[in-house]
């Protein structure tokens, strides 16, 4: 009864002067609406990025050229990661650990049919790719060795580029034109979404070999993605690879040679991408952060102009029986009010940021997730005590006598 | 009621110290009616805040119901405000945006007592404004206004009422109306001081203590005679500058 008494007080205090009271929750309302969408933004990116790992599954791993180097300066990539080395890899009596092995070249191209075209990754690889993550064909078949062995000009549709070139118009055996080389299309994949970092509906995987000598006219491979047979087995696989690649590329780690090629498992390119996302998060958390300290100050500000505005107010109370405490009460009271306020409606606002950026850029992915509320809240009622505690003192140690006498 | 023994307070002004009162003796007995007046400056203010346990003392005693309280900490004078003291002032001092009700109501809350609004209503009809109860402060006139604040003085049912130039601010009909009330109070059994420099108002208590310098210079009852005089305005001499209006 008497909190709720001391509550009502508080209320009356801030409708009194209602705008000065909004002004102040505005700060708040900044503050805890940042807190939210960028705690929305990190859980969302970093769910799509464990999304994205889990696409390519935990037995992946992927080997890259590695940077050479000369008398200490980068030089570009190694250019000797090649076709055979991947097969050498897939086979089980070479590498029995690797269950299979997908050579890559990959590049942006536009793809034309008749009138219409579109922008597409060209993925060059080879029968494994499907397979390797589980990525099926909605119609037709996959590229096979044979394409690959005889350099064929066939090609195998994502769901999307299949969607921009044809429409709903049948695209088996039609003839696309990827940098002007006619291709047949031999497939079309099913709706997928993203396999790693990459989104595969809008792809095209055209048999590695041609993609190398009549696409793009590298001689080189960028990566050889490879699936140990459980994961368990990635250790001893990644051994294999290194054992493999060293001797067909003859080198001689005793005799003090480099690799010249870079493996990464899942878990350590997840470890990589973790650390930028780290720095996000204090970037981002440093912003919300900040705005909750201006949102502070705004309330410290506000309370100490209605203090001294309130002056004689106080003295009155004081004289009609009112401790120290309670004045001290009332203020925090009221610090508290204007923050719980300014937190709710700051939810409110963070929900439509987040709701905004995502649409808006369609990049960001968000998730709001419902410990981001209570903890925003918590952060606006302990920023608007924290804030509201020196006014209320201000407040309390007043002396009646001069208050009373204040005009 | 109140015990005053050598009650001395002073003031550091700058570099000089200000004698606001000076070694003042004063008894007041339990139901009585006492006026304290003076000039601007004579003391009479120190004396209301030292009586209304606003402030303390620089040396001296004070007993209030036989209890030493010149010493007290802040938490103990507010306890002995809230329970043993109603102080009306002369601007009234009612919290604007509240209705007179709630404003009665704020001595009970911090008194921590229950039945808020039943002893607020029933203190808003003491004073005879039960039917304004829900009007805001700038909705009634001076009289009521003030009559709210004495209502509000009034909730904790507290033995002493403590007024500083309660008339002050209101036309002389309003003022008498006032002055009356206060009467009745009296009449009720309350302790009543009234602190003012116009000898007309002082001239309704029983018994005026007149002030002059931080000393007291003459304390008598109120018979015909006296009343006839300060009501004449005969002293006007020794009143000096005091119709300062507007002071607190």
């Amino acid at each position: 009864m008497f909190i709720v008494q001391i509550f009502m007080m508080a209320i009356r205090g801030l409708r009194a002067n209602l705008l000065r009271s909004l002004l102040a929750t505005l700060g708040v309302i900044i503050g805890v609406g940042a807190v939210i969408s960028a705690m929305s933004i990190l859980e969302g990116t970093q769910r799509d990025i464990v999304n994205r790992f889990e696409s390519l599954g935990s037995e992946t791993i992927t080997i890259y050229p590695a940077t050479a180097k000369s008398g200490g300066r980068s030089v570009g990539m190694y250019q000797t990661l090649v076709v055979e080395d991947a097969d050498a890899l897939a086979d089980p009596r070479i590498c029995p650990s690797i269950a299979a092995a997908s050579a890559e070249v990959s590049g942006m191209a536009s793809i034309k049919n008749l009138g219409r075209n579109t922008e597409a990754t060209v993925l060059g690889t080879n029968s494994s790719y499907a397979d390797m993550y589980s990525y099926r064909v909605a119609e037709g078949r996959f590229l096979t060795r044979d394409d690959v062995a005889s350099e064929q000009k066939v090609v195998v549709l994502g769901h999307k580029v299949a969607e921009d070139l044809f429409g709903h118009a049948p695209a088996l055996n039609r003839t696309v034109k990827i940098m002007s080389v006619s291709f047949r299309v031999i497939g079309i994949m099913e709706r997928k979404g993203n396999i790693g970092f990459r989104n595969v509906d809008s792809q095209v995987m055209v048999p590695v070999t041609t993609a190398m000598n009549r696409l793009f006219g590298i001689r080189f491979l960028h990566a050889i993605a490879v699936k140990a047979v459980s994961p368990s087995q990635v250790e001893t696989a990644m051994a294999e690879i290194k054992r493999e690649l060293r001797r067909r590329h003859n080198i001689n780690i005793r005799a003090g040679k480099e690799d010249d090629f870079m493996i990464f498992s899942q878990e350590e390119q997840r470890r990589q991408v973790s650390e930028v996302t780290t720095i996000f998060e204090i970037v981002l958390y440093s912003i919300a952060g900040i705005s909750l300290v201006v949102g502070g100050i705004g309330i410290m500000n506000i309370m100490l102009v209605s203090v001294t505005e309130r002056t004689r107010e106080i003295g009155v109370r004081m004289a009609v029986g009112a401790q120290r405490w309670d004045i001290l009460r009332q203020f925090l009271i009221e610090a508290g009010i204007i923050s719980l306020l300014g937190g709710g409606f700051g939810v409110a606002v963070g929900f439509m940021m987040t709701d905004l950026l995502e649409k808006t850029t369609r990049v960001i992915e968000t998730y709001t997730a419902p410990g981001v509320i209570v903890y925003a809240l918590i952060m606006a009622i302990l920023t608007g005590l924290f804030s509201g505690i020196y006014p209320a003192y201000k407040a309390s140690r007043l002396d009646p006598v001069e208050a009373l006498r204040y005009e | 009621m109140i015990r005053i023994e050598k009650l001395t307070k002073l003031y550091q002004m700058g570099d000089s110290v200000v004698r606001a009162l000076d070694g003042v003796d004063l008894h007041i007995r339990k139901g009585e009616f006492v006026s304290i007046t003076g000039a601007s400056g004579s003391g009479k203010s120190t004396m209301m805040h030292l009586i209304g346990c606003l402030d303390r003392p620089t040396s001296g005693a004070y007993l209030l119901d036989n209890q030493r309280v010149d010493q007290l900490s802040d938490r103990r004078l507010a306890r002995i405000r809230s329970t043993y003291i109603g102080f009306v002032f002369q601007t009234f001092n009612l919290l604007n945006r509240t209705s007179a009700l709630e404003n009665v109501a704020v001595p009970l809350i911090y008194a921590r007592r229950g039945g808020v609004r039943a002893h607020a209503r029933s203190s808003l009809e003491r004073v005879g404004l039960s039917k304004r109860a829900h009007h805001k402060p700038s909705e009634l006139s001076g009289g009521e206004r003030q009559r709210v604040a004495i209502a509000r003085a009034l909730v904790n049912n507290p033995p002493l009422l403590l007024a500083d130039e309660p008339t002050g601010n209101l036309d002389s009909r309003t003022g008498e109306q006032i002055l009356e009330l206060f009467h009745e109070l009296h009449r009720e059994g309350v302790t009543i001081v009234l602190v003012t420099h116009e000898m007309a108002v002082a001239a309704q208590a029983q018994r005026v203590v007149r002030m002059k310098d931080g000393v007291i210079i003459e304390d008598r009852q109120v018979d015909e005679a006296y009343k006839q005089e300060l009501l004449a305005d005969r002293l006007k001499g020794e009143r000096g500058g005091g119709a300062v209006a507007g002071k607190v």
